[in-house]
């Protein structure tokens, strides 16, 4: 029988785990909406001299905020994999591209196809399979051997 | 171009989550996530091998995207990009010793496919 003390790392371990799969999924999926939008504002690369480019580049704000975003992603994903399998952490955060859709949905006014309804499913389907497997492969084999 | 672009990412993307998965998991569970214990998770980044590789294969992973954005439809970036979540889950089976069981696959091939389809 578990004792009440670890009931409650369990549960902060839970908590945590759900707190970072979010900071993940928001970070990274509004940080590449960001990046696509700086991009967008970029002059051609083979256009311009390098330096110039570099300066453009530099103060796109879009672009330095999307950056910033990208850098908590990262800072994110690496803490889930000091106690998350990476089979588990990378389906699960692929709500990003749900989020991806539905942000150039309604900011970019983009129209969501059967096709792209059809995807967002099968993302969700995805993760709610994964999601509900334990974070780790230890944990697996313990639940097995119950 | 953009294949050369997509091939790097994949390969970056892939060598860089691996590695980091590994490292990070044999420095133990991160708790403090306070300015020490961030201070603390740099420190491990910058000082262990296998997470700075990686680190350093993802920043890569990360400019052959933009490289790829700025040549390519997001819609043909994204979906491409997408395309190692099976190859991830089979090195990690590999790689990692993850025990990987039919719910991981499932999501794994779930995700692929809802991703190829959410872009076109």
């Amino acid at each position: 029988m578990m004792s009440i003390e670890a009931d409650l790392t369990t549960r902060n371990t839970q908590l945590k785990n759900r707190i970072f799969v979010a900071l993940v999924v928001v970070s990274n999926s509004v940080g590449n909406f960001l990046l696509g939008l700086g991009m967008e504002q970029m002059p051609n690369f083979r256009d311009i001299p390098f330096f110039s480019y570099v300066i453009s580049f530099a103060t796109n704000g879009w672009l330095l905020l999307g950056i910033v975003l990208m850098i908590v992603f990262m800072l994110s994903q690496l803490s889930l994999y000091s106690w998350a399998d990476l089979s588990y952490v990378l389906p699960v955060t692929a709500s990003t591209y749900i989020l991806s859709a539905l942000l150039s949905k309604f900011f970019l006014h983009d129209t969501v196809s059967v096709a792209r309804w059809a995807g967002i499913v099968l993302i969700s389907f995805g993760v709610i399979f994964v999601a509900e497997t334990p974070v780790r492969s230890d944990d697996i084999a313990l639940e097995e051997d119950r | 171009m953009t294949w050369l672009y997509l091939l790097i990412n994949i390969t970056a993307g892939t060598i860089g989550d691996l590695l980091t998965a590994k490292g990070m998991s044999m420095g133990g569970e991160l708790n403090d996530f306070g300015p020490r214990g961030i201070a603390h998770l740099l420190r491990y980044i910058l000082t262990y091998r296998l997470v700075l590789i990686g680190t350093i294969s993802n920043a890569i992973c990360f400019c052959s995207f933009m490289a790829l954005l700025s040549v390519a439809e997001v819609s043909l970036v994204v979906p491409a990009t997408a395309s190692g979540y099976v190859l991830k889950a089979i090195l990690a089976k590999w790689y990692l010793g993850e025990n990987v069981t039919w719910r991981r696959w499932a999501g794994a091939s779930l995700v692929t496919l809802g991703v190829a389809l959410i872009w076109f």
